[in-house]
């Protein structure tokens, strides 16, 4: 379970968030949607560890049972998918899929492993390929599949489908949320676009934690 | 199609036929003698009789080691540092604070520069000062701190001064990828803030790196004004033999000259593909991504102090040297202080550095500005050859075309022979800044019916105000600097601070040397703080423009 208890960010003297508190179920989709430049980013920002240093933070995160937010972005066991697909360029698909593979999976167990993802993927045979070759799509969904397979206990999605057409959206979406389901991870998800939002999810509006005009 | 559709709105980017044959010729003026020149130059020294004389000269064994061990090590070590600093705090506070005080640091001129370190760590520098007074030391340290045999010293101030440069380059490749991301994703995929750095970001943005590499490399194996103040006196390094033998009045010592600028183009190139083929194994040799993490290893040191320490530590010095009456060893500070050396200083080097760094720096403007919009750019890479390659060989070819024509020890020769350093440098300034621009200003007022040349001079240049004044500023500090060029198309002639400064540096008095080298320093600061504040005073009433 991912919680936050009374976060509080502001940059400099102007307050961004008063006091969001929030708690994700496992295998829960919540969205967080509202205007660009809300802070809804800079939320993501924080619960990953990287607040840039023009902003200060106050509270808690907590997954299961484990405070993280004073933790360094590697040790929180939190997995993010951003609009981009950020692809290792210098890595092939299938070595950026064993490049988040645990080190439990050892020796040639590795390259088994990856090529079995790839083929549940519909992606059989692409493990040699340059990432640049592919198309958006493909890209997208090796994306997720290496953010997964790196085991997080909860993923954040900031605006993921946002660079996709609108025939790509509908069906990564479908692959997605399908993986969280399978997975059981609470799931963050931040969006403008409310047609985003899987059925049955939790919508929140950040301007609920916003202080004066947004 | 939507693409077809804007490339017919748009126009060709070539333009106008005339144009373009105009950017070429402009350029070709500048490039096109030294072709004829290399081949005077270096004709010559073709001859086995002449590189049999060099093999055996009894000063050369020492002089290759010497530019060896300051070419690898310092450029090495400034690698090493960059690298350091960039892994613990890439993109942190420390790392935005070194980039905000990098352009005051780089404008320092590297023989000033030379001139404060060498106050600085010479047997009766400052820190030997500070040594001696826990000591009690009466005398200077018998140490060879400077000018010493195996040119550590040269190495040392090539390595911080080229850290700065390889930090500020760095820094540009770094923000032109989206490599903050990569990074968060790497760290959110387990992996400690180092690894991230040796598995992710470097095989992507070494490659990026590799002109600035070589330039700081060919710096290294040409140097000369930092090696007559810093490094070995007898015998020097290479690039100082070389240039000692090519204004040799004896022909058979110019052969030999030419014979040795051979050897260091030789040496830069067995350097380059030593580094591209090592570059190669590396990348083929990678193994499969194991998985490993390393533990986070949360280190907050601030880095860059000691980086910056050092650029305000020569500033303080040469400061405090420049207004010293008296500052005899042992003593820590200065015991008589007065404004003498200012006052009696000898101000037409100064005078001649202004208006040579002027005119070369505004002749220069408008052909780069001609080759950006109009020439083809496919030829960009020729133009950066002068920065990467030694400039001995360069500078001898200048010389050999100056002198068929017997126009050297002109003025206009002078201002010539900068053009070749101040173009590359201009060019790679501005060429970001001018790509970025976004074409459909242009063709908005082209269709308000102005032609070209009126679209840009009102409005594209207008708008790109301020980098055009960056690049000219960088131009004018590159003039300022230019040794070689100064004392060879001069026909020595005309002294400019850089020449004062290092002449003085043989021997003579501190404090005169000290006024010299800030007055090195104060010409390129004044030109970019006029190239800051221009801008601001010109965009007052338009922040669309900042």
């Amino acid at each position: 379970m991912l919680r936050i208890d009374h976060l509080s960010l502001r940059r400099g003297d102007q307050a961004l968030l008063h006091d969001l508190s929030l708690s994700v179920a496992a295998g829960e989709v919540v969205a967080v949607t509202g205007v660009s430049g809300s802070g809804k980013s800079t939320l993501l920002n924080w619960m990953i560890g990287d607040l840039p240093s023009a902003f200060d933070a106050s509270g808690e995160l907590w997954l299961d049972q484990q405070r993280c937010d004073g933790l360094p972005v590697e040790a929180r066991g939190i997995g993010i998918l951003f609009q981009d697909d950020l692809l290792f360029a210098h890595l092939s698909v299938g070595q950026n899929l064993a490049f988040a593979l645990p080190a439990a999976v050892r020796g040639a167990q590795r390259r088994m492993a990856v090529e079995q993802t790839l083929a549940d993927m519909g992606l059989a045979g692409f493990h040699d390929r340059d990432p640049a070759t592919l198309s958006g799509g493909q890209r997208a969904r090796v994306s997720l599949m290496r953010t997964l397979l790196a085991r997080p206990r909860a993923l954040l999605l900031d605006e993921p489908f946002s660079k996709l057409d609108a025939v790509l959206r509908v069906q990564f979406r479908a692959f997605v949320f399908e993986q969280i389901e399978q997975l059981q991870l609470p799931t963050l998800l931040v969006t403008h676009d409310a047609t985003d939002v899987p059925p049955g999810a939790r919508v929140l509006n950040i301007s609920d934690w916003q202080v004066g005009d947004a | 199609m939507a693409q077809a559709i804007r490339r017919a709105l748009t126009g060709s980017p070539r333009g106008t036929a005339p144009a373009a044959l105009l950017a070429v010729s402009l350029v070709t003026l500048i490039f096109a003698p030294l072709l004829p020149g290399l081949y005077w130059a270096l004709m010559p020294s073709m001859q086995t009789p002449v590189w049999q004389a060099l093999w055996r000269d009894p000063q050369w064994p020492q002089a290759l080691q010497a530019t060896l061990v300051s070419a690898v090590l310092g450029p090495a070590l400034a690698c090493a540092a960059a690298a350091a600093f960039a892994t613990v705090s890439y993109p942190g506070a420390a790392w935005q604070a070194m980039q905000r005080r990098l352009p005051l640091l780089l404008a320092m001129p590297h023989a000033a520069f030379a001139v404060g370190i060498f106050f600085l760590i010479a047997p009766s520098g400052w820190l030997a000062r500070a040594i001696g007074q826990f000591l009690a030391w009466t005398d200077p340290p018998d140490w060879a701190t400077v000018q010493d045999p195996h040119a550590l010293a040269l190495a040392l101030a090539l390595a911080i001064k080229e850290s700065w440069f390889l930090l500020w380059t760095l820094s540009a490749v770094l923000g032109e990828q989206a490599v903050a991301r990569q990074m968060v994703m790497a760290r959110s995929l387990g992996y400690s803030r180092v690894q991230t750095w040796q598995r992710v970001l470097w095989p992507q943005v070494l490659p990026r790196l590799g002109w600035p590499l070589a330039a700081v490399f060919a710096y290294g194996l040409s140097v000369v004004d930092m090696a007559m103040i810093l490094g070995p006196s007898t015998p020097p390094t290479l690039a100082v033999l070389a240039w000692q033998w090519l204004t040799d009045p004896d022909e058979r010592l110019q052969a030999q000259g030419g014979a040795a600028s051979l050897v260091l183009l030789g040496l830069f190139l067995l350097g380059a593909l030593l580094a591209r083929g090592g570059w190669h194994v590396w990348q083929t040799r990678r193994a499969y991504p194991d998985g490993v993490r390393a533990s986070a290893t949360p280190r907050h040191w601030r880095w860059e102090l000691p980086l910056l320490a050092v650029g305000y530590a020569v500033l303080a010095v040469l400061l405090l040297w420049s207004v010293a009456q008296t500052w005899f060893f042992p003593a820590l500070w200065p015991t008589g202080v007065s404004l003498t050396h200012w006052l009696q200083a000898d101000w037409v080097p100064f005078w001649t550095t202004l208006w040579l760094a002027a005119a070369a720096s505004l002749m220069c403007l408008p052909v780069v500005l001609v080759w950006l919009e109009w020439g083809p750019q496919r030829w960009n890479a020729v133009l950066y050859l002068p920065l990467i390659v030694p400039a001995m060989p360069l500078v001898a070819a200048q010389y050999a075309a100056l002198l068929r024509a017997q126009i050297d020890a002109t003025p206009m020769a002078l201002v010539w022979s900068h053009l070749l350093w101040v173009l590359p440098y201009m060019v790679l300034t501005l060429v970001g800044a001018y790509r970025a621009f976004d074409g459909r200003l242009l063709t908005t007022a082209r269709a308000l019916g102005c032609s070209r040349l009126r679209a840009c001079w009102q409005v594209k240049w207008r708008i790109l105000l301020r980098p055009i004044l960056a690049a000219w500023a960088v131009g004018f500090a590159v003039s300022v600097a230019q040794y070689l060029p100064t004392l060879f198309a001069g026909g020595g002639r005309f002294a400019t601070v850089t020449t004062e400064a290092v002449a003085l540096s043989a021997g003579g008095n501190r404090s005169v040397l000290a006024v010299q080298a800030l007055l090195q320093i104060a010409l390129p600061l004044a030109a970019f703080g006029l190239a800051a504040l221009w801008p601001r005073w010109a965009s007052r009433q338009r922040l669309g423009l900042r």
